[in-house]
């Protein structure tokens, strides 16, 4: 059974010139917004096996965000269907329900939650979340007297300890200094040696050789190429360089 | 909506923390810390009572204690109304980068008021026995009936609030002015019986004007607190009118479909706040 099944996904989201966000905007809109379509996502359809470890690539407003926050159901699609077998934990941003007047303990819970972590699971996984993020001496003081690599490293080592089957990764790898990116690069290999699923977003083409068993390059919201990691990124640099991305 | 009801249960310990957070986030930068939430429902004790006992003069005896019954829950009404209004937007970093049931974020705010009210309803019956020396009435065990009727009301109202908030970012204004007049045209700062016993209101429009006050359930709800927690009044011109337990009861279903309305309401636009926020 595949772990990820992507089929003929779209996703428009409607932007409009004349942005009506009050009633005050909306009693005083004479003639009807005018509205553009933005095509995020055009048929995107992918399947990923339990196990690869797949690199998302392309320019920026590719739509590989949006991919991610379907597949990790912060977005609806507009068409089309995702469907994610396993426990799933989007990283998509780190620490995101972090409070900055609350301890660090107080974080864990409460971050924990959001990740979909119960109370007993996350003391369970206390100590190896505290002693990951390298963080004993500071646990119990609010966070806003944490540096912004520290929060950084507490999102992070919350994030892995929720114990996903599919693992989405939106460009979070590179935080901390030089040994935690290392610790974070090893905690990735860990989770490919039992098997699981990754899926990542990444600018970073040497992480994407290094981690990555697969690569999918998206342009304008469809897929370009999809195929081992060499020759997908191969036909991306190419395309970057002439200036043509589109260019099939 | 059952689906999104048990969504709701498998995350209810992220609602628990969410509530938590508010209270501890309210409560720890402050100087009295968690003994502030009794000094606010104590000073509002204070200040009514000399207003109205000093100031207004009213001479139904023990004014003030009616005035506070309803106000007490009234604060609650409008501070989950007000709080909710601006609860998605103000987690707009979660709702767009984590998956989670959008209305945790409004219940959380009504329930960590619901804490708030509960603290205060505490320090109202110290006040009944101490300073007025009432008796315990058997009504105060339909208590939590009411509690839980007004829990429905405002939780669907918050669910209204707090989506059209996202669409339309000046309803939280709206909501400060409506809230300000439905202060006055609530039997608040004066009793249910004051109308039906007014002079000034023509014969013919009285059983309407009396209508909208009993199938209002935010007035009704008010008026059924100060039944049930105080004893009757009687006073120049103005006979006490015992709760009537069938408007208590359409009370009951009114908030329910208000619940189930804003709900519904709620869960139809919960999955593009990511893209608005």
């Amino acid at each position: 059974m595949e772990a990820i099944i992507v089929e003929d996904l779209h996703k428009t989201f409607r932007l409009s010139h004349e942005r009506i966000g009050s009633l005050k905007a909306l009693a005083l809109s004479f003639r009807r917004a005018t509205y553009e379509d933005i095509h995020a996502l055009k048929g995107v359809s992918f399947s990923v096996e339990p196990g690869e470890t797949v690199a998302i690539v392309g320019r920026n407003g590719s739509g590989k965000s949006t991919l991610l926050g379907i597949m990790s159901r912060v977005y609806r699609p507009t068409s089309g269907k995702v469907v994610m077998n396993g426990r799933v934990s989007g990283l998509l941003e780190l620490g995101a329900g972090f409070h900055p007047d609350l301890t660090g303990i107080e974080n864990i819970y409460l971050d924990g939650s959001i990740l979909g972590l119960s109370r007993r699971e996350i003391r369970k996984r206390f100590d190896a979340i505290v002693s990951f993020a390298e963080m004993e001496q500071f646990i119990d003081a609010p966070l806003r007297m944490y540096s912004s690599g520290m929060v950084m490293r507490l999102g992070f080592s919350l994030a892995v300890q929720v114990d996903p089957d599919i693992l989405l990764v939106d460009e979070v790898l590179a935080v901390g200094d030089e040994s935690f990116q290392q610790k974070c690069y090893e905690k990735v290999r860990e989770f490919q040696r039992l098997g699981k699923t990754i899926l990542f977003v990444s600018h970073d083409l040497k992480v994407v050789r290094d981690v990555a068993t697969r690569a999918i390059w998206l342009d304008s919201g469809s897929i370009q190429r999809d195929g081992d990691v060499e020759s997908v990124l191969e036909a991306y640099v190419e395309s970057t360089r002439s200036g043509a991305p589109d260019a099939k | 909506m059952l689906k999104d009801l048990a969504e709701v249960v498998r995350y209810r310990e992220l609602l628990l923390n969410l509530v938590v957070r508010d209270l501890k986030v309210r409560y720890k930068s402050s100087v009295l810390g968690f003994f502030w939430s009794l000094t606010n429902p104590l000073l509002q004790v204070a200040t009514i009572t000399i207003v109205f006992k000093f100031i207004m003069k009213v001479t139904i005896p023990n004014y003030s204690a009616y005035v506070l019954c309803a106000f007490l829950p009234w604060t609650f009404f409008q501070m989950s109304v007000l709080d909710s209004a601006t609860s998605v937007l103000f987690h707009s970093h979660m709702v767009k980068k984590t998956y989670f049931p959008r209305e945790i974020l409004p219940a959380s705010i009504v329930l960590s008021n619901l804490v708030h009210f509960i603290l205060a309803l505490g320090v109202f019956f110290i006040y009944l026995k101490l300073y007025l020396r009432t008796d315990i009435l058997i009504t105060w065990l339909l208590l939590p009936v009411v509690v839980f009727i007004q829990l429905l009301l405002n939780t669907g109202v918050a669910f209204f609030v707090s989506c059209l908030n996202v669409f339309y970012n000046d309803i939280k204004y709206v909501a400060t002015v409506v809230l300000s007049l439905l202060f006055y045209l609530t039997p608040i700062i004066y009793l249910a019986e004051q109308i039906v016993y007014s002079g000034r209101v023509p014969a013919a429009y009285k059983p309407l004007v009396v209508g909208i006050y009993n199938v209002n359930p935010l007035s009704f709800l008010v008026t059924a607190y100060r039944k049930l927690l105080l004893p009757g009044y009687n006073a120049a011109g103005i006979h006490d009118i015992p709760l009537n337990y069938w408007y208590l009861a359409l009370a009951g279903l009114t908030s329910l479909l208000i619940f189930i309305a804003g709900y519904a309401f709620f869960n139809s636009k919960k999955w593009y706040f990511a893209e608005r926020v």
